[in-house]
C-alpha cells in the first residue's frame, strides 16, 4: 500500500510538475570554437563558430559554419550580445578549442577564462591555443582540409601533441599552473597563413604567472623542450645537422626518433643559490642518415656524442630563452617550495627565476638504426 | 548419498485392524463428512437419483444389462467406449463379476453420492438389482497431445519434450526423470464448481517443509470458483501481488521442472495446463535457461552475462538516451556531438514522446504477431519493423538514433527466457523513461533505486525475491552471473532453503588417481 | 527462536552498514574542507583525526558490550532515569532528524548547483525523501541487504578515480607539516566530521548477531575501510590540484573528472554524481531509521512505520529552512557540527562513565 501511494506521488510529481532543466540537444546552437581577441577600451571581443548540420534523407547532410563576432566588457557581456544574434540558444558546453589572441594574452588570462571554470555545464576538457594576430581571423579562415574550424584546429592541435611539441594542455590542466607560484606553462602558438588559408603551429608561447611574455620557443626547439619537461608524445623527431664538410648539404644531417627517455630534475638550494640540473637521456632510433655507415662500433658512439653535443647545445639555448622569459616551465619554483621551505620562504621566486643556472645534460644513445647499418 | 530412513517397524496386529488399515490408507485422506445418499436397493431408484442428480445431461449413458438386472452408467464423453466393451461386457456376460472388481481402480461402495465424483472424473459405475453395492471403476479416455516441446521454450541441444495438458502424463513425465522414493505429490482439487486438479511435487527431506506447509494453506485458502489455469492460482497465492515482477516461475519444460525439484524447490502443476509453477523463485532464476548446462561453462557464463547486460539495457537504455539528449549532451564525446545533433536536429518532437511512440509502436507490433497466425504474424514484423521504422525517419518523426536505441531495447527485453520477465521488464521501461525526461540521470538513479528496493524487499515464500545478491551470498554466485563448471556446483543455491546442503561430492576424483598412476 | 536468530544483522551487513551510513555526502568536499583548514597537510589531519575516532569507537564498543541487549535509547533510560532519559533520547532523535536535514540540503544544494540549476530543489529532497522513506520502512534486514548490494558501487566510484593518476603531481603534497598546530587542529576538525555516523553502532548493535570480539573488528575494519577511502580521496584531489587552486574548488573530485574526456563518454563527473546520490540516499535512510527508533523507545510505541515517516516529514521541511543561500547553510552545518561533538562523542563518553558506577541490576525490568 505504502509503496503504490509512493509511486503514485512520484508519477504526479513528473506528470505535473513539467521538466525545469531540460535542454534538447536538437535546439541549441552547439559552439564548438570560441576565441577572445583585445578590443579598443579594454573591452573583449568573443568570435564563435557554429556549425550547422542539415538532415539528408540518409545520414547526416550538407554542414555549413557560421562565423559571429561581437564585442564587450567581458566574454560573458559578448556572449549575450551574440545570443541576440542566434535563433536558440548558444551553448558552450562541448566547446572543443579556445582560442586567445596575442594581444589579450599578454594580459593577465584568468579574467577571460573565469566564466569556463565556474559553470558547471561547460568543458573542461577544451583545447587552448594562442593565436599569433586576431583569433576572428583564425576562426573566420575556411579550412579546405576539414569542414569545421573546430575539428580542423583540435586535430592540428591533436597532432602537435602526438608530434612531441605541445603537452596538449586542457582548461583544466592548466588551472593548476595559472595559480600556483613557481609554476608555469606553455600554450601551443598557431599562425594564420591566409595564402594557403591554412594554421599553422608556430612555436610555444611562455606564459609566466598567468601572463603570456611576448617570448616563445621556436617549433625546432618544442620537441627538445617537452622532452626535457619530461613528456613524450607518441612520437618525438629530431633532424639535426652532425657534420659539415659534405659537399651535399642532405649528407649533413640525421633524423632520428626517440624511443623513450629517462629524465631527471636536481635541484641544490645553498645559501640562496638555487642550482639546478636537467638530466636527460635519450634511446634514439635512427630513421634518415644518408651517409649510411653505421656499422662500426665506434662509429655509433662517435655519433653518440656528437648528437649529444649538439643537444646539450640546444638545450642551453632553450634554458636562456626560458630564463629570459622568466618562465618556469620545469616547476622548478614548486619544487624548491616542495622541498627546501625555508629557503623558499626567503626568495622572490619572480625576480630569482632568471639569476639561477640550470644545467642541461642530454645523453644520446643509438638504440636502432633501421634495417641497414 | 543415500536418504534411507529406517523405521521400518513391524506391528504384530490382528489382520482385521491391518485390514482396515490398509483400506484407509488406499483410500487416503477422504474421510470427511461428505454428504451421503445410502444405496437403494433397487435399481431403478438408483439411477433416477443419478440422472437427476446429473441433471438429465445428454452425455449420460445408461446401459442395461442381464435384462434389467443390472445397469453400467457412465459419461460417454469421457469413457473409453472400447474399454468398457472389452473388460466389461464380455465378463458380466460371462456373469463373471467378480472380475470386474479386479479392474483398475475398481471400488465398492454404499453411497450413491460417492460415485457422482466419480462419474464426473471418467468412472464407469455399475449397479445391480437386489445389492447395494455399487462399483465402480476407471475406464477414463485420454485424449492428450503427445509431449512435445513448448513452442516458446525451445533450447538447441538437450531434452525436447514438454509438459502437456494432461496432469496425470505431467507427473509420469516427472516420476520417469527422478526415480526417487523422496519425490512426493500431493493432490488438491480447488475451485468451488470446476474441481480443477492441482498437484505439487517436492523432495521429501530436500524441500523446506514450512515453505511446503505455507504453499498447502494458501492453496487451500483460494475460494474462487473457477481455476483455469495456474496463472490463476499464482495471482491467489504469491507474496506480493502489487508488485510488477513474477514471483513464479513457469515452465513448461520437465527438465526445467526437474532441475528445481532437485535444488529443493516445489512444483504446482495444474490440470488442464501444460504450464508448472517453480517456487519459491528468486529474481535470476528467470534468466537461466537449461541450454546454459548443455553449454561449455565459458560458453554458459558469457550468455548468461549477456542475458544479465540486457536487463540493463531492457530497463535503462532508452531513458539514458533521453536523459543524454534532452538533459546532458555534455556526455557525448566530441566525436559523437555532431552526428547525433545532425540526426536529431529537424525532428518535431521532444525525445521523451519520441521514446514513447516507439515503444507503443513496437508493443504494438508484438502483440499482433502473437495473435495472428504465425505466417502473418511474421509479415506484420516485417510490415511493422522495417516499412514503419524507415518510413518514420524519412518523414522526421522520429530521429534514427531513437529507432536504433528502441529497437536494441526491444531486442534486450527478449533475451529473457521467460516470457514473464520479458514483459515486466518492458513495462518498467515507461516509469524510467519519464523520469529520465524530468530529471534526467538524476531521475534515473531514483527510478532504479525504488526498483533496487523492490527488488530487495519482495519476497517469494518468504524466501528473499533478489538472492544472491542482496542478501549477499558469495557461494551462490557461481550460477548467477557465471556458470561456473557443474562438478563445481557442490552445494545447493541457499535461496530455496534446502533441508541438505551438499548436491555432491568429489566428481572428479578419478583425475587425481589416473595423474598418480602415471607418476 | 531460530526465526529470531533469523532476523538479525550478520557481521557482514554490520560492517556495510557502517561504511555506507559514512560515506555520504561528505566525500564531494572532503578534500576542499581538509585544504582549507590545513592547507596541503590535510590528509595528515585525516589521518589524526581517524586515530580520534577510533578511541571513540573503542569507547563505543565497551559501553555496548555492557548493555549488549539494549540499543542507545535503552541505555540512557537505564542509565540515566526515566525522565532525563526520556528527554536525552527525545534530544538524540531530533539530532538525528537535523543531521537528517542537513544531509537534505547538502544533497539538493550539490545537484542544484552541480546538474539540475533550475530544477525546485524541495522535488530532488522530496524524491530523496520518499526513496529512503520506501527503503526504510522494509525495515532493517532489508536495508542491510540492500546497503551490501550498493556497496560494489563504491569500488565503482574508486573505478573512476583511477584514469586520474596520469595528472598526479606528488610535488603538490610538499612541503610536509608546515601548517601550525592549529590549522591541523581545524583539519582534523573537518576531517572527524567526515566519520559522524558511528553513533549507529549503539543504536545497531543488539541487532547484530556475533560475539562482542567480533563486532569490534567489524567495528575496525569498516572504520579502516572508510579512513582510507577518504584518504585515497584526499590524496587524489590533492595531487591532482595545486595548492593554490584548490581553495577555489569546492568539490575537487567532481572538478577533476568533468575535465576527463574518454572514447566512449565525456563528463564522468555527472556518472560519478549519479553514483553519488546512491551514497547518500544511504546515509540518509540510516538517520532516518535512528530517529525513527528513538522516537519509538520515547513514546514506548511498536508502531515504527508512524515515527519514520513522521522523522522523514520533519527532516524534509526542516531542510526547507537554511537551503535558501550559501550563508544560512554554512551557519546551519556549524551548529549541527558543534552538536555532533556533543551527541555522538561526548554524550557516549559520559554514559560510559555512568555505567561504570551502576549494576545492571535492573536490567529486567526497564523492559
Amino acid at each position: 500500500m505504502m509503496m503504490k501511494r509512493l509511486l503514485l506521488a512520484v508519477i504526479c510529481l513528473v506528470v505535473l510538475t513539467g521538466c525545469w532543466d531540460t535542454r534538447h540537444f536538437k535546439n541549441v546552437k552547439l559552439v564548438l570554437t570560441i576565441g577572445f581577441d583585445a578590443a579598443d577600451d579594454e573591452k573583449i571581443k568573443s568570435t564563435v563558430s557554429i556549425p550547422t548540420i542539415r538532415r539528408g534523407a540518409d545520414g547526416p547532410g550538407e554542414e555549413t559554419v557560421s562565423v559571429l563576432s561581437e564585442i564587450g566588457y567581458t566574454p560573458r557581456s559578448a556572449r549575450e550580445k551574440i545570443d541576440l544574434r542566434i535563433s536558440n540558444a548558444f551553448d558552450p558546453s562541448k566547446l572543443e578549442v579556445l582560442l586567445l589572441g596575442e594581444e589579450l594574452a599578454k594580459k593577465d588570462i584568468y579574467p577571460v577564462l573565469d566564466v569556463f571554470y565556474r559553470n558547471p555545464k561547460n568543458n573542461l576538457n577544451a583545447k587552448l591555443a594562442v593565436i599569433e594576430g586576431e583569433v576572428e581571423e583564425a576562426i573566420g579562415m575556411q579550412p579546405n582540409i576539414d569542414t569545421r574550424p573546430s575539428k580542423y584546429i583540435s586535430g592540428l592541435l591533436d597532432a602537435v601533441k602526438d608530434a612531441t611539441h605541445t603537452t596538449g594542455d586542457n582548461l583544466q590542466l592548466i588551472c593548476a599552473e595559472l595559480f600556483e607560484p613557481g609554476v608555469d606553462f606553455v600554450l601551443p602558438l598557431l599562425k594564420v597563413d591566409k595564402e594557403m588559408s591554412t594554421l599553422k603551429f608556430n612555436g610555444l608561447a611562455l606564459f609566466h604567472d598567468k601572463v603570456y611574455t611576448g617570448d616563445k620557443i621556436t617549433p625546432e626547439q618544442t620537441t627538445l623542450l617537452m622532452l626535457m619537461m619530461g613528456y613524450k608524445g607518441k612520437v618525438a623527431r629530431f633532424t639535426t645537422q652532425v657534420l659539415e664538410d659534405e659537399e651535399e648539404q642532405i649528407m649533413n644531417y640525421i633524423s632520428f626518433n626517440v624511443m623513450n627517455l629517462d629524465r631527471n630534475l636536481n635541484i641544490n638550494v645553498k645559501d640562496g643559490e638555487v642550482e639546478a640540473v636537467i638530466n636527460l637521456k635519450l634511446n634514439i632510433r635512427v630513421v634518415e642518415y644518408p651517409k649510411k655507415h653505421l656499422d662500426k662500433a665506434t662509429e655509433v658512439t662517435k655519433l653518440d656524442d656528437k648528437l649529444s653535443e649538439e643537444l646539450t647545445k640546444e638545450a642551453k639555448d632553450i634554458i636562456s630563452r626560458l630564463q629570459e622569459a622568466n618562465s618556469d616551465v620545469f616547476s622548478i619554483g614548486r619544487r624548491i617550495q616542495a622541498y627546501h621551505y625555508k629557503e623558499w620562504k626567503k626568495m622572490d621566486w619572480n625576480e630569482e627565476f632568471s639569476q639561477i643556472t640550470i644545467t642541461p645534460k642530454v645523453e644520446v644513445n643509438i638504440q636502432q638504426q633501421g634495417v641497414i647499418n | 548419498m543415500s536418504f534411507f530412513k529406517f523405521f521400518s517397524k513391524h506391528h504384530s496386529n490382528d489382520s482385521s485392524e491391518d485390514q482396515k488399515e490398509i483400506k484407509q490408507l488406499a483410500a487416503g485422506s477422504t474421510a470427511k463428512n461428505e454428504p451421503q445418499h445410502p444405496t437403494s436397493i433397487k435399481l431403478s431408484e438408483n439411477i433416477k437419483y443419478l440422472l437427476k442428480n446429473l441433471n438429465h445431461s445428454s452425455d449420460v449413458k445408461v446401459r442395461v444389462l442381464k435384462d434389467g438386472q443390472s445397469a453400467l452408467i457412465y459419461l460417454e464423453s469421457l469413457v473409453d467406449q472400447e474399454k468398457i466393451q472389452r473388460t466389461i461386457f464380455a465378463p458380466i456376460e460371462d456373469n463373471d463379476t467378480n472380475s470386474i472388481l479386479g479392474l483398475p481402480s475398481g471400488k465398492k461402495t454404499t453411497n450413491l453420492e460417492e460415485t457422482i465424483p466419480a462419474l464426473l472424473s471418467g468412472q464407469v459405475v455399475y449397479l445391480e438389482n437386489g445389492t447395494t453395492t455399487a462399483i465402480q471403476f476407471n475406464a477414463t479416455a485420454h485424449y492428450s497431445r503427445s509431449p512435445d516441446e513448448p513452442t516458446n521454450e525451445k533450447v538447441l541441444r538437450g531434452s525436447h519434450e514438454g509438459f502437456v495438458e494432461n496432469l496425470t502424463v505431467n507427473v509420469n513425465l516427472l516420476r520417469k526423470r527422478i526415480e526417487h522414493r523422496d519425490l512426493t505429490f500431493k493432490y488438491f482439487k480447488i475451485g468451488k464448481k470446476m474441481n480443477t486438479n492441482v498437484a505439487i511435487a517436492y523432495m521429501d527431506g530436500l524441500a523446506d517443509p514450512k515453505i511446503i506447509k505455507m504453499l498447502e494453506k494458501r492453496i487451500k485458502a483460494i475460494t474462487s470458483e473457477a481455476i483455469m489455469s495456474p496463472g490463476y492460482i499464482e495471482e491467489f497465492i504469491e507474496d506480493n501481488p502489487g508488485s510488477p515482477f513474477p514471483q513464479m516461475l513457469n515452465t513448461e519444460r520437465p527438465d526445467k521442472a526437474v532441475g528445481n525439484v532437485m535444488d529443493g524447490r516445489i512444483l504446482l502443476l495444474a490440470e488442464g495446463s501444460p504450464t508448472v509453477l517453480i517456487l519459491p523463485a528468486t529474481f535470476f532464476m528467470f534468466y537461466q535457461s537449461p541450454d546454459d548446462y548443455n553449454m561449455r561453462w565459458y560458453t554458459g557464463t558469457f550468455v548468461r552475462l549477456i542475458r544479465l547486460a540486457s536487463f540493463l539495457i531492457a530497463i535503462g537504455l532508452p531513458a539514458f538516451y533521453i536523459a543524454i539528449v534532452s538533459f546532458h549532451f555534455e556526455v557525448l564525446p566530441d566525436d559523437l556531438v555532431m552526428p547525433v545533433k545532425s540526426s536529431i536536429n529537424e525532428i518535431a518532437y521532444p525525445p521523451i514522446l519520441e521514446a514513447l511512440v516507439m515503444v507503443v509502436i513496437i508493443e504494438l507490433i508484438r502483440e499482433a504477431g502473437i495473435r495472428l497466425p504465425s505466417p502473418v504474424g511474421q509479415t506484420i514484423g516485417i510490415v511493422g519493423g522495417l516499412v514503419i521504422g524507415d518510413a518514420v525517419v524519412r518523414a522526421g518523426l522520429i530521429s534514427n538514433v531513437m529507432v536504433i536505441v528502441i529497437a536494441l531495447t526491444a531486442i534486450a527485453s527478449f533475451v529473457v527466457p521467460s516470457n514473464e520477465m520479458s514483459t515486466t521488464l518492458r513495462l518498467l521501461t515507461f516509469p524510467i523513461i519519464l523520469a529520465a525526461g524530468t530529471l534526467g540521470f538524476v531521475g534515473i538513479v531514483f527510478a532504479l533505486l525504488f526498483i533496487f528496493i523492490h527488488l530487495t524487499r519482495l519476497e517469494s515464500f518468504g524466501v528473499p525475491y533478489f538472492a544472491p545478491i542482496a542478501p549477499l551470498q558469495l557461494k551462490d554466485l557461481k550460477d548467477t552471473f557465471v556458470r561456473l563448471p557443474l562438478f563445481m556446483m557442490k552445494t545447493r543455491p541457499k535461496d530455496a532453503r534446502p533441508l541438505q546442503k551438499g548436491a555432491m561430492g568429489e566428481s572428479r576424483e578419478w583425475k587425481k588417481s589416473e595423474q598418480s598412476k602415471k607418476s | 527462536m531460530s526465526n529470531q536468530k533469523n532476523r538479525k544483522l550478520s557481521q557482514r551487513q554490520f560492517f556495510f552498514l557502517i561504511i555506507q551510513t559514512q560515506i555520504g555526502v561528505g566525500i564531494l568536499s572532503l578534500p576542499y574542507d581538509l585544504h582549507i583548514a590545513a592547507k596541503q597537510d590535510g590528509w595528515l589531519s585525516l589521518i589524526i583525526g581517524a586515530f580520534i575516532i577510533q578511541f571513540v569507537l573503542i569507547v563505543l564498543w565497551l559501553l555496548g558490550k555492557k548493555y549488549p541487549e539494549w540499543d542507545l535509547f535503552q541505555m540512557i533510560e537505564f542509565l540515566t532515569g526515566k525522565w532525563l532519559g526520556k528527554v536525552l533520547s527525545l534530544s538524540y532523535a531530533v539530532y538525528f532528524t537535523f543531521v537528517g536535514a542537513l544531509v537534505l540540503v547538502l544533497f539538493g544544494r550539490m545537484i542544484s548547483g552541480w546538474i539540475l540549476p533550475n530544477t525546485p530543489i524541495w522535488v530532488i529532497t522530496f524524491l530523496m525523501t520518499s526513496v529512503s522513506l520506501y527503503l526504510v520502512c522494509s525495515g532493517i534486514k532489508v536495508v542491510a541487504r540492500f546497503f551490501t548490494m550498493l556497496s560494489a558501487l563504491l569500488l565503482f566510484l574508486l573505478f573512476l578515480l583511477v584514469f586520474s593518476l596520469n595528472e598526479l603531481k606528488l610535488m603538490y603534497l610538499f612541503p610536509v607539516a608546515t601548517s601550525s598546530w592549529k590549522e591541523l587542529a581545524a583539519g582534523v576538525n573537518s576531517g572527524m566530521l567526515a566519520f559522524l555516523g558511528f553513533i549507529l553502532i549503539l543504536v545497531i548493535a543488539p541487532k547484530v548477531k556475533g560475539a562482542a570480539v567480533d563486532t569490534l573488528k567489524t567495528i575496525f575494519i569498516a572504520h579502516w575501510f572508510v579512513a582510507i577511502f577518504y584518504l585515497i580521496i584526499v590524496l587524489i584531489s590533492f595531487t591532482f590540484f595545486s595548492t593554490e587552486e584548490l581553495p577555489l574548488v569546492s568539490s575537487p573530485i567532481l572538478y577533476m573528472l568533468k575535465s576527463f574526456e574518454f572514447t566512449v563518454v565525456s563528463r564522468v563527473d555527472l556518472f560519478f554524481l549519479s553514483v553519488w546520490i546512491v551514497s547518500v540516499t544511504t546515509t540518509f535512510t540510516i538517520y532516518i531509521y535512528m530517529s525513527g527508533v528513538g522516537l519509538m523507545r520515547v513514546f514506548h510505541s511498536q508502531n515504527k512505520k508512524v515515527f519514520l515517516i513522521v522523522t522523514a516529514a520533519a527532516a524534509f521541511f526542516i531542510s526547507f529552512w537554511p537551503i535558501g543561500s550559501q550563508k544560512t547553510i554554512d551557519a546551519f552545518t556549524s551548529h549541527i557540527m558543534t552538536a555532533s561533538y556533543g551527541m555522538a562523542i561526548f554524550l557516549p563518553f559520559i554514559l560510559y562513565g555512568l555505567s561504570l558506577f551502576r549494576k545492571k541490576n535492573a536490567a529486567g525490568s526497564e523492559r
